[in-house]
């Protein structure tokens, strides 16, 4: 899952990129809302974290001007304004839900997860594919009850994949919101990823699409 | 009426001016007065002096006899002051009398013409102050010349003026009461402009108006328009200094974000130091900026806000907010309007509204009804709602019931002390669906 950090003091832009990383997202950061502009209109991002007092262009007018150009992806504020007449703009704007500052991380996270499981039409925080389970708060990936260890990056896979269940996902797509964008971005390296997934779940959940990419269905249920 | 007012200053200056005339008037009228009645009785002592010499003739002896005597009584009697006299110029006769003088004679001190009315004063007998006309006549028997005196009393002149000058006198003295007591409602009157922008004045500084309302006669208009700009102005630095206020607590926010995660992110005593002492930041920058607020409700109690659009903002962000949770808000808002300012029913009611959706299992309501001068707001949920003990706590500033529900636990809190700035109240009871139902009362506007 990759996100966008746009918050214009250098810190907080840290602590925010520290904690979601930590947390298995991948991170883009912007300070201005120039730049944040340019990259989620340019750039595939599952969610926005976006501060409303930022330099160059204010928030709510980079989210208005992204939800105008039609892109709809989830989008969660900070503000430091906490009357109600700043939260409706806000939500007017095009914002999904906000936070308050001065906040705690694990509320912005809780919010961010329930932003990108809602975005995906997922209820529950707890994500199944078969056998398997990807607990979206916890982290933690289980095939039958019993727990496997992923690294990072293929949590990053399997966790994209999952929010996507039955869906297609190209290889590029899967490139785009796992690595950064400074990343120097190969494809042949997610084949590597998705193999060793494969032998670490060890049940057929991650399809071939021959041409298209992947698709994560419950096992035995044919393309 | 204060020595040192306006009111003092007109009335006494109209009252010594009024006063001065007055006494001037009196003064003249009485000359004119007196002159009148001296002229009047010169006129008549001419008269008896005409007569008194037409009925005059020489005797045989050579003496001057009037032939008949004069007509006025006066001369009759003794000492009345009204006398005549005819004497010799060279004092070669007794004058003849009137029988008034009795036995003196009149002293004629005085160089008397030939050939017109002499007037004059005298002392008579016994000092009797007189006034006097004579003339040198040579009667057509006679070679001597003659003068012919009459007399009359002056006092006569200080009776006839008595009764006049104290009527005048009178007179003056009323018409001067009447004049200061018309100039004290004249000054009543015109100072009345100046009360009526004492009150206004007075009226700004409760909180009752904004501004100098009404209209102002030509002379206070430019004050009252002076005065309105520098109430605007001061509104202006005091909006200004609240801004800042306002900006320097929102700047804190986002450092104190910072301060506040990173002491997280640490073990030991100084991250603990750290994390208490922002926490402890965060309240005081929460404490001022409702304090600033406040200071701002305070002037714009005339506000009018509709409820209807505000409920119906609150309940479409609250839906987005909440939409996973797929919770339905139901309104039924009729149409009313509350007396106060927009944001601060949407505080409250927001508050309100977005403690219902935290808790609610997956329905809340809210609903407004209009209750005599009062607007009534029930929100309602279907959660696990409070204790009663719980509820009082809810209410108190500071308290948090569940440190694992996010949001920073005041929500309750605020909109108790914003209702009681109004005047209004809330109340939290059961809900008929198991959870909490909060009642908001409030001021309502026509």
């Amino acid at each position: 899952m990759r996100v966008l950090v746009i918050e214009d003091d250098p810190d907080l832009l840290d602590q925010l990129t520290t904690a979601l990383t930590d947390a298995g997202y991948t991170v883009d950061g912007a300070a201005d809302g120039e730049e944040g502009h340019f990259l989620g209109d340019t750039e595939p991002y599952d969610a926005v974290i976006l501060d409303l007092g930022l330099p160059v262009i204010d928030g709510l007018s980079v989210l208005k001007k992204w939800r105008s150009d039609g892109r709809t992806m989830p989008v969660l504020i900070l503000t430091a304004r906490d009357r109600w007449r700043e939260k409706v703009e806000g939500i007017d704007a095009g914002a999904d839900d906000y936070v308050a500052k001065p906040f705690q991380m694990e509320e912005v996270l809780a919010r961010l997860r329930a932003l990108i499981r809602r975005a995906a039409g997922h209820a529950s925080p707890e994500l199944t594919c078969g056998p398997v389970a990807v607990g979206t708060r916890s982290g933690r990936v289980t095939v039958d009850g019993k727990p496997i260890k992923l690294t990072a990056q293929e949590f990053k896979v399997l966790s994209y994949l999952i929010h996507h269940l039955d869906k297609v996902v190209s290889r590029t797509e899967l490139t785009e919101h796992i690595y950064d964008q400074d990343f120097d971005r190969d494809s042949n390296t997610i084949e590597v990823f998705v193999g060793r997934l494969r032998k670490k779940l060890g049940v057929d959940v991650i399809k071939t699409e021959r041409g298209l990419g992947y698709r994560m269905s419950p096992p035995g249920d044919a393309a | 009426m204060r020595p040192n007012s306006l009111s003092f200053r007109l009335v006494v200056g109209a009252g010594v001016s009024v006063a001065v005339a007055l006494i001037v008037a009196a003064v003249l009228l009485t000359i004119l007065f007196r002159n009148h009645v001296e002229d009047n009785l010169d006129a008549r002592l001419a008269s008896y002096l005409d007569s008194l010499i037409t009925v005059t003739a020489i005797d045989s002896s050579g003496v001057p006899v009037p032939a008949s005597e004069l007509t006025e009584p006066l001369f009759e009697r003794p000492l009345s002051g009204w006398y005549w006299q005819i004497s010799a110029i060279d004092g070669s006769i007794e004058p003849e009398r009137s029988r008034s003088l009795w036995d003196s004679a009149l002293w004629l001190e005085v160089a008397v013409s030939s050939t017109e009315n002499t007037f004059f004063n005298m002392d008579g007998p016994e000092g009797q102050p007189l006034r006097a006309v004579a003339r040198q006549i040579t009667l057509p028997d006679g070679d001597t010349p003659f003068v012919f005196a009459v007399t009359a009393d002056r006092d006569d002149i200080v009776k006839a003026t008595r009764p006049f000058t104290f009527t005048l006198i009178m007179s003056l003295v009323v018409l001067g009461v009447v004049l200061v007591v018309a100039v004290f409602v004249q000054v009543r009157f015109g100072l009345g402009p100046l009360r009526h922008l004492q009150q206004a004045l007075a009226a700004i500084r409760t909180g009752r108006a904004e501004r100098l309302e009404g209209r102002f006669p030509a002379e206070v208009e430019p004050l009252a328009h002076e005065l309105n700009a520098l109430i605007d102005h001061n509104e202006k630095v005091v909006d200004r200094a609240r801004t800042h206020v306002g900006n320097l607590a929102h700047a804190l926010k986002t450092p104190l974000t910072v301060l506040t995660n990173e002491a997280d992110r640490q073990e030991g005593p100084f991250a603990e130091t750290v994390a208490r002492q922002s926490s402890a930041m965060a309240r005081q920058v929460d404490h001022y900026l409702a304090r600033a607020r406040m200071a701002a409700r305070a002037r714009a109690l005339g506000a009018r806000t509709d409820v209807v659009p505000i409920i119906a903002d609150l309940v479409r962000t609250l839906t987005k907010i909440h939409a996973e949770r797929g919770l339905e808000i139901a309104s039924e808002i009729p149409d009313l309007a509350f007396r106060g300012q927009p944001e601060d029913l949407e505080d409250m009611v927001g508050n309100l509204l977005d403690n219902a959706c935290k808790w609610a299992r997956s329905r809340t309501r809210i609903a407004a009804a209009a209750e005599g001068e009062r607007i009534v707001l029930t929100v309602e949920d279907d959660g696990p709602g409070l204790r009663p003990h719980e509820r009082e706590a809810a209410l108190k500033r500071g308290e948090r019931l569940d440190e694992s529900t996010p949001g920073s636990g005041l929500g309750l809190a605020i909109v108790a002390d914003v209702a009681a700035l109004y005047g209004g109240e809330i109340t939290l009871d059961d809900s008929e669906w198991g959870g909490l139902k909060a009642r908001l009362s409030l001021p309502r506007a026509d």
